[in-house]
């Protein structure tokens, strides 16, 4: 019976080990902690990445992708956005809906408990807060200064497309004048300029999209359009649509793009993950018709896991994880189900160091990769930044968007 | 008098001068452009990389063919025939000059190879000889005479200033124009309300002149600007929409074309006649013959000036603004009567030959002319969320434009004699004015137009493979309100009524499928008279080019009669296959 006793509990121990063990995030069952620079991952041992990739991907690997690992990158902020969040994080809190209250500059809570209730909204706020510079090109930081977008059909048959995209962020200037905000605009978190240059039907295609910091108020969206030579006003309240031939919606924009008073947060927990903080080629190697990446490696990084649920029942997204950088808030890996709870869309972005003009090193987002597993389609977005470029506050205006031509830039 | 020729002439030198001043602001651009870079000696290999970085090249090949497919109409008697086959090749230069200058430059070439049976078609209906249908090759254009041609400039973040031939869209509405009115259309080629077939981009003529924005306060979008367009370095039929009307236009300017009306469309002789809208017979022979001539707007008339004022107040955003000049519009062309007359050789005022010879029928001389005029324009759009809950989710765009005395045609209808009052028992005649026949013919009258239109995205899941696709919908709702309006304003060609409040409606819808590699859209204007034009089309987006598009579309007209717009157009239904490879 003592024994009969003793397996009992040796029973329960291992059911509530089990049970605990189910509470880690996502489906990471035996990450391997102890992967090393050099280390090959395969399809002999690709249980030493489980868990630390999207499941789409290690499927991937299991099916013959290898890849290679490397040593990690450390990346520090920012002086001017280390004293910002020094100077003004004091006097920032959250108010009764998840708004963001007394925020100023920097980042809002650089000190939180992981034990605290709310620890998840914050660190949906820190990462909307992340350091993305006063402004910046994406596809400028490359050769050509273009995004070059891929849609790949799930036969491999492939369309690409060329933009460009310009982000200000009118109230949080670290480096140019005047700072934290531009006089009239401290009440736009930031506008985005968006210009289709390929093919020639869609070039000149232009947005200028609007985020206001009244939790309240929805996103403005103007759409020049080349064939009518008109502006044409658009709601963003639907943010679920497609924007085909992408997998993309409004809200997957850099990785999560969605008003954060909209949404829910839950903290999961901290993870490894693997990454690429410094990409190598742009777009980087692959075969036609596929997405993984030929010769970039790997490092293992640390993330908070981020659970975002809808605020919305009706919200396209009922789960979605995030897996934010320790450092940057940036995000590696964004997991999404659908509401009959099957995996729907898996989101991995690479990263690369770029200088400032001042010759400092800054981070930006290099390749990202956004596969549907449901249709087996797939969207690569080459898209580095280049920050800091003083662009004026008129550019995000209607005026520059009937000044668009086709093909034309705006700079 | 400046004669035709001198005033060739002096276009042509005109345009001599605008080519010149655009390249030597190219060049200044250039110069400084490079000056202002480092100042280092100008290598060749600075050129090369000069074309390589700043210049980029792109454009479009398309071909259009169209089989009309009219034959069956029970409003018409014309056979299916083969309408169109019109090869384009458009190429575009774009060159950053400098940090503040750009420069953008296209042709357009157009070619359309030889057939005959529209042409048979034509010219078996067309009476009296020798008015001719079109020549095969009207539609050609080898013009080295750039489409657009556009310097940008940008002296400041705050002021743009456009250069050039260009494009001018003002307005909100989308496959009927309300205030995009300051650039003429090309009505020749493309049929109307099918935009799926031709968009505006393509069926608009670019002008000459100069566009001037600034920027007030960027954050609200408060913006001034200001268009002038001289018309005189433009084409006389280029200066206004460039539509082919009935098939008796004599000038030889304009004449009958792919979509002009069939002549069966207009007032029939038995009833009057289009000639007996403008005066009664002289003599004892029941006939009036117009003889009719295409007014186009000298270069010295045709300047256009307008100013527009933009701004938001927090979602609203609306503009009010001006447009004072030729008004293009085809649709508010008027004929002109110039005067009475007799068919040669007869004279006098009963239309005689001689003192004792035979009577002949009476003619009057109408000119069809575009009208200068001012337009008080206004615009808005408003994107409305959730309205006490329910997600409406729409944007909703408007246009007003208000035009002061502007002018239509009257008649008297039914036609009497204007000095006895006697009804002529035929369905129209002369205004009489104090009992005598009206020598103008034209009344003005204020006249109000307004649009609404709502723009949607719609979720259609059990209408799509992607239910996250959304469904692209708008409705739009034109009004034309003329008024102190009177009966005899109508139709010049058919004698059909204007009314005093005109509407219509569109409606149009589109999304994507497999990976928006089929893309329906479907577009359909109703007026609510008994008339209304369908344009559905569908795209094939080949998965494996993004520079390739092949489109399948219809332009359909019909309505409760042959004689009213768009019903009239019934018989040229027709179906297109468009290919396109862009560059």
């Amino acid at each position: 019976m003592r024994i009969a006793h003793r397996n009992l509990i040796v029973l329960a121990v291992a059911v509530m080990i089990f049970v605990a063990s189910s509470f880690v995030p996502s489906s990471s069952p035996a990450a391997d902690a102890e992967l090393k620079p050099g280390d090959t991952i395969g399809p002999n041992n690709w249980q030493r990445i489980q868990g630390m990739v999207g499941e789409n991907f290690l499927n991937r690997v299991k099916g013959g992708h290898t890849l290679q690992i490397k040593p990690g990158k450390v990346y520090r902020h920012l002086k001017e956005y280390t004293d910002a969040t020094d100077k003004y994080s004091g006097k920032v809190r959250l108010g009764a809906n998840g708004e963001l209250l007394g925020y100023v500059a920097g980042q809002p809570f650089p000190k939180f408990e992981l034990s605290d209730p709310q620890v998840g909204q914050k660190l949906a706020w820190n990462f909307f807060w992340r350091w993305l510079g006063d402004d910046y090109k994406t596809g400028g930081a490359v050769k050509g200064g273009k995004i070059i977008r891929s849609a790949i059909e799930k036969d491999g048959a492939e369309r690409r497309a060329d933009l460009v995209s310009y982000f200000l962020f009118p109230r949080t200037r670290y480096n140019s004048d005047p700072r934290p905000a531009i006089p009239g605009y401290e009440h736009i978190d930031y506008m985005q300029l968006r210009i289709d240059s390929y093919p020639r039907d869609a070039a000149g295609t232009t947005t200028l999209e609007i985020r206001y910091s009244d939790p309240n108020r929805a996103d403005d969206l103007y759409i020049y359009i080349p064939s009518i030579r008109r502006i044409r006003r658009a709601t963003t309240t639907q943010r679920c649509q497609t924007l085909a031939p992408s997998e993309f919606n409004l809200d997957d924009i850099n990785s999560f793009n969605g008003k954060i008073t909209d949404f829910n947060y839950k903290f999961l927990g901290e993870k490894k993950m693997l990454a690429n903080l410094s990409q190598e080629h742009f777009p980087f190697h692959r075969k036609q018709g596929d997405y993984l990446p030929l010769d970039e490696k790997w490092e293992v990084v640390d993330t908070y896991v981020l659970e975002v649920t809808p605020k919305d029942p009706n919200y396209c997204y009922p789960r979605k994880l995030l897996h934010l950088n320790k450092v940057t808030y940036d995000t590696h890996w964004t997991l999404i189900w659908d509401k009959r709870g099957e995996y729907w869309k898996e989101q991995f972005g690479m990263f690369t160091p770029v200088k400032l003009a001042d010759g400092r090193e800054v981070w930006s987002v290099g390749d990202v990769t956004i596969t549907n597993v449901q249709n087996g389609r797939t969207t690569i977005v080459s898209a580095t930044r280049a920050y800091n470029r003083g662009y004026p506050a008129s550019m995000f205006s209607l005026a520059t968007l009937e000044s668009i031509m086709r093909g034309g830039s705006i700079e | 008098m400046i004669t035709q020729l001198s005033m060739e002439a002096f276009m042509a030198s005109n345009y001599r001068k605008v080519v010149l001043g655009m390249a030597a602001s190219m060049l200044l651009a250039l110069l400084y452009g490079h000056a202002s870079a480092a100042e280092e000696p100008v290598a060749d290999h600075e050129w090369a990389r000069f074309l390589k970085e700043k210049v980029s090249f792109s454009g479009f090949v398309e071909n259009t063919t169209g089989l009309s497919i009219s034959h069956g109409s029970r409003f018409f008697s014309t056979s299916n025939r083969f309408i169109m086959n019109r090869t384009t090749f458009q190429p575009e230069f774009n060159v950053e000059l400098a940090d503040w200058a750009k420069f953008f430059i296209s042709w357009r070439f157009v070619k359309e190879p030889r057939y005959n049976a529209e042409a048979n078609s034509r010219r078996s209906a067309v009476n009296p000889k020798p008015v001719q249908p079109l020549g095969n090759t009207f539609y050609d254009e080898y013009s080295p005479k750039p489409w657009e041609a556009v310097l940008d400039l940008k002296p400041s973040d705050l002021l743009k200033i456009r250069l050039g031939r260009q494009f001018i869209s003002w307005g909100e509405t989308d496959g009927l124009r309300l205030l995009d009115v300051i650039n003429p259309q090309d009505g020749t080629f493309a049929p109307p309300l099918a935009p799926n077939l031709f968009d505006l981009d393509e069926t608009r003529i670019p002008s000459w002149g100069l566009r001037l924005t600034y920027t007030i306060r960027p954050v609200s979008n408060t913006n001034i600007e200001f268009v002038a367009l001289p018309g005189y370095w433009d084409e006389p039929k280029q200066r206004v929409d460039e539509i082919l009307g009935s098939n008796d236009i004599r000038s030889e300017k304009v004449r009958y074309g792919r979509w002009s009306s069939y002549p069966e469309t207009r007032i029939p002789g038995a009833l009057g006649g289009v000639g007996r809208l403008y005066g009664n017979p002289s003599g004892p022979v029941p006939v009036v013959i117009p003889q009719v001539s295409r007014d186009l707007p000298n270069a010295g008339d045709s300047w256009k000036i307008g100013a527009r004022f933009t701004h938001a107040i927090g979602a609203l955003n609306f503009g009010l603004g001006y447009i004072w000049g030729f008004n293009p519009q085809a649709g508010d062309m008027v004929f002109k009567l110039k005067g009475k007359g007799c068919l040669p050789p007869a004279t006098g005022p009963q239309c005689r030959i001689g003192a004792a010879g035979p009577f002949l029928p009476t003619t009057v001389n109408i000119a069809l002319v575009n009208d200068r005029t001012s337009i008080f324009a206004g615009h808005f759009n408003y994107p409305v969320g959730d309205v006490a809950g329910v997600p409406v989710n729409t944007a909703i765009r408007g246009e007003v434009a208000f035009y002061p005395s502007e002018p239509y045609n009257i008649s008297e209808f039914p036609g009497r004699n204007c000095a006895t009052g006697a009804l002529t028992g035929l369905i129209a005649g002369p205004r009489c004015k104090r009992g005598v026949e009206d020598s103008d013919s034209v009344v003005e009258k204020n006249t109000l137009r307004y649009a609404l239109g709502f723009d949607r995205t719609t979720l259609i899941p059990f209408l799509q493979e992607d239910p996250w696709r959304p469904f692209r919908l708008s409705f739009q709702f034109f009004q034309r309100a003329i008024f102190a309006h009177e009966d005899g304003i109508r139709v010049f060609s058919t004698a059909n009524k204007i009314a005093k409040i005109s509407t219509v409606f569109t409606f149009r819808a589109s999304t994507g499928y497999f990976g928006d590699t089929i893309l329906p859209d479907v577009f359909l204007a109703y007026d609510p008279q008994g008339y209304w034009a369908a344009n559905p089309a569908i795209t094939y987006a080949p998965s494996w080019n993004e520079r390739l598009k092949f489109t399948l579309t219809a332009a359909v007209f019909g309505g409760k009669d042959k004689f009213s717009f768009p019903g009239l157009l019934s018989e040229k239904d027709s179906l297109f296959l468009k290919m396109r490879y862009q560059f």
